[in-house]
């Protein structure tokens, strides 16, 4: 009995091998897998958002790499910890960077840290991914590759401005964190409100303090009908007990990032009335759903994880682009993200499943995300999210006002 | 505004006091900054917020609990960072306590996470002097911080274990020489301390938030106390307190708000140069 192969058998055999290689998308090249960075703020004030962000960067890239990953690679995720602090989050962007190799780094959210990573990220080419609002952001980029998905805070300001003089508050005063997040936003409201109407000179305080009594005390001076407040969850929680220990009574009013569920559970009744604004994910588009099952999250018909949903947005929009491409260049991936985001007159895809398909297809695509429709102007940021503004009443968040583009 | 400002340094200064009083106490018998106070006052914060929102139990108890939670970790940090590291220098030791403070802060925060958290205490409205607004709360805080002061002083003047603190704060190799126990007395300031840092842990998270980091937004704030009065003079620590509260008020009322945190240092600064000893601290003589 022979058990030699034959030499057809052979070749028979290595040619179904290179087939069953090139064929199946599930055997991936995991020595040339594309590193990806994710860095987030599970600590610090953004501790709140930090988690949903880095599960929805896991998500996409777990379910792309069961279907094959990208132009036949695996993805590779790198998470870190931001703490919502610049210094850790620069140490942690070289590290991704020249340890990791990564070409993107997704996930920023506060203002100064994607500023303070920006220059390392330019230098090395990589492309970031934020849901920051400073002004200051696409100015400081000078090789196109920062792309938000978070609405400028002047928009945050002028939403919120324009908001509340149609509930018809008169005089207004307004005190905000010092960061780069807040500063633009101020700008906007008062652009919006009127300086005249601002009874007392717009001012800042520094996080972390001691106390923020005498800042309470300067705010409310002159009695303004509303105070406005943008900050941090942390902060705005020391500052509200102070505003309501001080005995003001007239409308407090802020952004949504700083009256989270564990503020509310701090606060109890007496945070009631305030009112508070934040672009929110369009909850009735067929993403946001898709994000909701994806996430194990019943759809109450209120908005939920406003940062996840961009993580989903981020991961999902790199990894279209990547394969539009043909390249893990970023630079040509920074070019093919307005391809598979922005215009009319293509096939319409709500994740990153279909979107490849089409792609592969040959198809121009155009992602509607769950954060938004994922619009980006010349300078890569997002375009109209929706904005909504709610009321707390009974402990609840309850929209009052949303504006829909 | 002037006057609400006032009264708002005051509250401060009532905050800083107790924790400053026992900083200075731990210099005193220990010849070491400890910058582990902030990590001390977390952990007294969440000590508190156990007993009162997770079992149930009203504040007072549940700042009992706090104060006796924490002096056992403060004495644990002796026995088990400090002491074996004892004689390695006072910069060894303080590197260590900043190392500490990092590593209670990240206990708390493996336990609790990084979320806000507060008693189960409704907010209150405060009592109108004219222009002058305080809550019973704030009342509370001030008279606490003066009940501290004078304990403490009162220990310190008229009690043989007061008087043998100040003797092994001078000089424990003569306190030991004189038979006092000086192990003993270096175990009773750190329990006590630590009740000291406990009851900040619960002021300062009824009058902020509780979260990992509250202790060390009152770090800098404390130190500047204890220096400016005189490290190792708990009397300076109280006037140290008293003026640091103030300053920092007082500082909105010419400069933007966001100097405040610097008031401290400035403070720091200008005391080391003109008078290194604080107010009251007396010069160290070294022969």
């Amino acid at each position: 009995m022979q058990n030699a192969i034959s030499r057809r058998t052979a070749l028979k055999g290595g040619a179904a091998a290179v087939a069953m290689t090139l064929a199946a998308p599930t055997i991936l090249r995991a020595d040339e897998a594309i590193s990806i960075g994710s860095l987030t703020p599970n600590t610090g004030g953004g501790g709140p958002f930090g988690p949903n962000i880095t599960a929805s960067h896991k998500r996409v890239a777990d379910l792309v790499n069961s279907q094959g990953g990208v132009l036949g690679r695996e993805i590779r995720l790198f998470q870190e910890n931001s703490e919502t602090n610049p210094e850790t989050a620069v140490r942690a962007a070289d590290k991704l960077i020249n340890v990791n190799k990564v070409l993107g780094i997704l996930g920023t959210w506060s203002s100064s840290v994607t500023l303070g990573i920006m220059p390392r990220c330019q230098e090395a080419g990589v492309i970031q991914m934020c849901t920051s609002s400073s002004a200051d952001i696409p100015a400081r980029d000078q090789k196109g590759l920062v792309f938000n998905f978070q609405a400028l805070s002047p928009v945050w300001g002028r939403a919120i401005g324009d908001l509340s003089l149609r509930r018809g508050f008169e005089t207004f005063n307004v005190m905000a964190l010092n960061n780069d997040f807040t500063g633009s936003m101020i700008d906007g409201f008062v652009g919006v409100v009127g300086r005249d109407k601002i009874l007392v000179e717009p001012f800042y305080y520094n996080g972390g303090q001691a106390s923020y009594r005498s800042e309470v005390t300067q705010l409310i001076g002159e009695d303004p009908e509303a105070v406005f407040i943008p900050a941090y969850v942390t902060d705005f929680t020391s500052v509200y007990k102070e505003i309501f220990r001080q005995g003001y009574e007239g409308q407090v009013i802020s952004v949504s990032i700083a009256t989270t569920p564990a503020f509310k559970d701090v606060i109890g009744d007496a945070a009631n009335g305030i009112i508070h604004g934040v672009p929110v994910p369009p909850i009735t588009s067929p993403a946001y759903k898709e994000y909701l099952t994806e996430a194990g999250l019943e759809d109450t018909g209120s908005v939920q994880h406003p940062f996840g949903t961009a993580g989903r947005d981020q991961m999902s929009v790199l990894l279209l682009a990547m394969e539009k491409a043909g390249t893990t260049d970023t630079a040509e991936i920074a070019k093919a993200i307005w391809d598979v985001t922005t215009g009319e007159g293509k096939k319409t895809v709500y994740n990153v499943t279909d979107g490849l398909a089409a792609i592969r297809a040959g198809e121009e695509i155009n992602y509607s995300g769950a954060s938004s429709s994922i619009e980006f102007d010349e300078e890569g940021m997002v375009l109209g999210r929706d904005f909504q503004l709610a009321e707390i009443r009974d402990g609840k968040d309850v929209v009052i006002e949303r504006l829909e583009f | 505004m002037s006057w609400q400002i006032l009264v708002n340094g005051l509250v401060n200064a009532a905050l800083i006091a107790p924790p400053a009083i026992a900083l200075s106490l731990i210099f005193g018998v220990m010849r070491f900054p400890n910058f582990a106070i902030g990590g001390y006052i977390t952990v007294g914060a969440f000590f508190a917020y156990a007993v009162n929102v997770d079992l149930g139990a009203p504040i007072w108890l549940a700042a009992i609990a706090a104060m006796i939670g924490t002096a056992v970790v403060v004495w644990l940090s002796d026995a088990l960072v400090f002491r074996p590291m004892q004689g390695r220098g006072p910069v060894t030791l303080l590197v260590l306590s900043i190392a500490l403070t990092l590593i209670l802060e990240h206990i708390v925060r493996l336990f609790y996470g990084a979320d806000v958290r507060g008693f189960d205490l409704p907010l209150q409205r405060p009592y109108r002097f004219g222009d002058i607004r305080i809550t019973q709360e704030q009342i509370e805080i001030i008279v606490l911080a003066i009940a501290i002061a004078a304990i403490t002083h009162l220990i310190l003047q008229y009690t043989r274990t007061g008087k043998a603190v100040r003797a092994t704060a001078d000089n424990p190799m003569l306190a030991q020489v004189r038979g006092i126990d000086t192990g003993w007395i270096i175990l009773l300031t750190w329990l006590y301390c630590g009740m000291l840092f406990g009851l900040t842990g619960v002021l300062a998270g009824l009058d902020l938030v509780i979260e990992p980091l509250v202790g060390w937004y009152l770090t800098i704030p404390i130190f500047a106390a204890a220096i400016l009065g005189g490290i190792g003079s708990p009397y300076g620590a109280m006037l140290g307190a008293l003026l640091v509260g103030l300053a920092e008020e007082l500082t909105v009322l010419i400069l933007p708000s966001t100097y405040k945190i610097g008031v401290g240092f400035v403070i720091i600064a200008i005391l080391l140069l003109v008078r290194p000893q604080g107010l009251l601290g007396r010069p160290e003589i070294k022969k």
